[in-house]
């Protein structure tokens, strides 16, 4: 939702007691979707309380995104980091709450780096009908493409099937193309997850420069403890849909999402364990 | 309308990279690439005449040669069902690019109508050709065809953005449509004509809307005379109605519908 009640100059987005739910039976979900589409088609309110089966896949969150900040939102496997990402995209609705963004900003989300992608067409085709979806005009696209092809560093792979890219190469194209629209919210969501680490190197430095400029701000899901750590202004944890740490500070964000993974049931010492194999292995 | 020419603003490019995959995507492995859009016109016209001619089927007095007539007949069909079909298979085909981002429907709704558009004129131009040569003559009334292909065009993508949503959360009540849709070209005058002698059929033909939608264009291209014309006036009217209508609700409801599809 796009709305000029922001107030605030430096705040980009605003997101006040957001709530979705999903169901957890697919049959049972797809009926909640009929009652839902007719009662929506018709004007009538939807239902905001849960019923039965279903479940807060975020819940009642509430945060500000500033300009300038490069937020990581982290969580265990299912806490709710894609949902909330879709939300504040625009391409889920929510059932309760509020999302403003500032007047006149674009958001470009990259999520599944393969959703878009022809395999039988070539990577120039493909980097022409990603613009297209990302709302780039053909004007927009030919003053852009130099700098799509010279990010991406595919020059000499555009007249190949992307059937034949490594997810790498995709990665690299949906990257390349998602920056180039030059959006004020830019959401990666696991996109950075794949490709060579002199690519991810350069998209690291390329964020932090990006976001320098006014009006912009990255939002980032992921998981990955050192690209967090080396990234992020700010972090965001969640824990089954709800915002349960907001911080400045990565490193305690970081030891907090840990700690918060291994969960209570386990003792003490079985906890500081684990830990220390986390920390030997991801950080 | 002015949303839809809102968010049509700056998309024409959308419009066109989608057209250009879907029609090449479709022929980019085969090797008779385009040719199947006129083998597949003429073959369904050898098979009806070889019905009509073994005895089977009795057309009635269809004005013109048999051939020409189902050839005409299943070109307007034809139109009739891809127009459905382009437009409810829409969430599903391109339901992970609509979660990719913020995109409007309405690009998506423009390109199937484009493809279809595509798809139908070229044959179309072909079956002209045989229709002369099967004595046909047109008139300027002929030209008037386009417009009286409208109605029917209409009711297609209706009744196909409807199916759309159904796909996703009810997709039995899909699937009854997919074949009522099939079944519905035996109980309208395309291989017969609305004059067929057997008496439940004939009553079916009279209150069958298409019976008029698809007479409507078949008559205007080769007589200039529109039979029926009070109930062609109300069936076109309604089937205009029901495109907005069912327009609207796509547009209404369609994100919702997508969740499912994403989280099913």
């Amino acid at each position: 939702m796009e709305d000029k009640s922001v107030k605030d100059d430096n705040t980009l987005i605003s997101v006040e007691g957001v709530s979705k739910k999903f169901c957890k039976l697919l049959k049972t979900g797809l009926y909640y979707g009929m009652v839902d589409v007719s009662k929506q088609a018709l004007g009538l309110p939807l239902s905001t309380s849960l019923r039965p089966h279903e479940f807060w896949a975020v819940d009642n969150i509430s945060f500000q995104v500033k300009a300038g900040e490069i937020i990581s939102v982290i969580g265990a496997n299912g806490s709710g980091k894609t949902t909330l990402m879709r939300l504040i995209a625009g391409i889920y609705q929510q059932d309760l709450g509020h999302i403003f963004i500032k007047e006149g900003l674009k958001v470009t989300p990259i999520f599944a780096l393969n959703v878009g992608l022809k395999n039988e067409f070539t990577g120039l085709d493909n980097i022409k009908l990603k613009a297209a979806i990302y709302g780039m005009t053909a004007q927009e696209l030919k003053e852009k493409l130099d700098f799509i092809i010279d990010f991406s560093e595919l020059k000499d792979a555009l007249q190949t099937p992307v059937g034949n890219y490594s997810s790498g190469m995709r990665a690299r194209l949906s990257y390349a193309t998602a920056i180039a629209t030059e959006p004020n919210i830019f959401i990666i969501d696991e996109a950075l997850a794949v490709g060579d680490s002199l690519f991810k190197t350069k998209c690291y430095e390329h964020l932090e420069e990006y976001v320098k400029d006014p009006d912009r701000a990255v939002l980032y899901v992921t998981n990955r403890i050192k690209k967090v750590m080396a990234l992020a202004h700010r972090v965001l944890v969640l824990r089954k849909g709800q915002l349960i740490k907001d911080t400045n500070d990565p490193g305690s964000a970081m030891e907090y999402y840990i700690k918060d993974v291994l969960g209570d049931n386990i003792s003490e010492e079985l906890k500081e364990i684990k830990l220390m194999k986390v920390r030997y292995y991801e950080m | 309308m002015g949303r839809f020419y809102d968010k049509m603003m700056g998309r024409g490019f959308l419009v066109q990279q989608l057209s250009i995959t879907e029609i090449v995507g479709a022929y980019k492995k085969s090797f008779l690439g385009l040719t199947w859009m006129f083998v597949l016109p003429l073959l369904a016209v050898v098979i009806w005449v070889f019905l009509n001619g073994a005895g089977i089927i009795d057309p009635g007095d269809t004005g013109m040669p048999y051939p020409a007539y189902v050839l005409l007949s299943t070109s307007i069909w034809g139109f009739y069902l891809e127009a459905y079909k382009s437009t409810s298979n829409l969430l599903v085909t391109n339901g992970r690019m609509l979660i990719m981002a913020k995109v409007p429907f309405e690009p998506f709704i423009t390109q199937k109508i484009v493809v279809h558009l595509i798809n139908f004129i070229i044959p179309f131009l072909l079956n002209v050709i045989v229709l002369l040569f099967f004595g046909i003559r047109f008139s300027w009334w002929s030209l008037l065809f386009p417009l009286a292909l409208v109605p029917l065009f209409c009711l297609g993508l209706a009744i196909g953005m409807f199916t759309a949503i159904l796909r996703i959360i009810a997709v039995d009540l899909g699937t009854i449509i997919d074949e009522g849709m099939k079944l519905m070209m035996f109980l309208t005058p395309v291989v017969y004509t609305a004059n067929v002698s057997a008496g439940y059929l004939q009553s079916i033909v009279k209150y069958n809307p298409l019976t008029y939608l698809v007479g409507l264009p078949r008559d205007v291209l080769v007589s200039g005379h529109i039979n029926h014309i009070w109930a062609t006036v109300v069936c076109a009217s309604v089937s205009i109605f029901i495109f907005f209508v069912t327009y609207r609700m796509l547009i209404k409801v369609g994100r919702r519908v997508l969740e499912r599809l994403v989280n099913n």
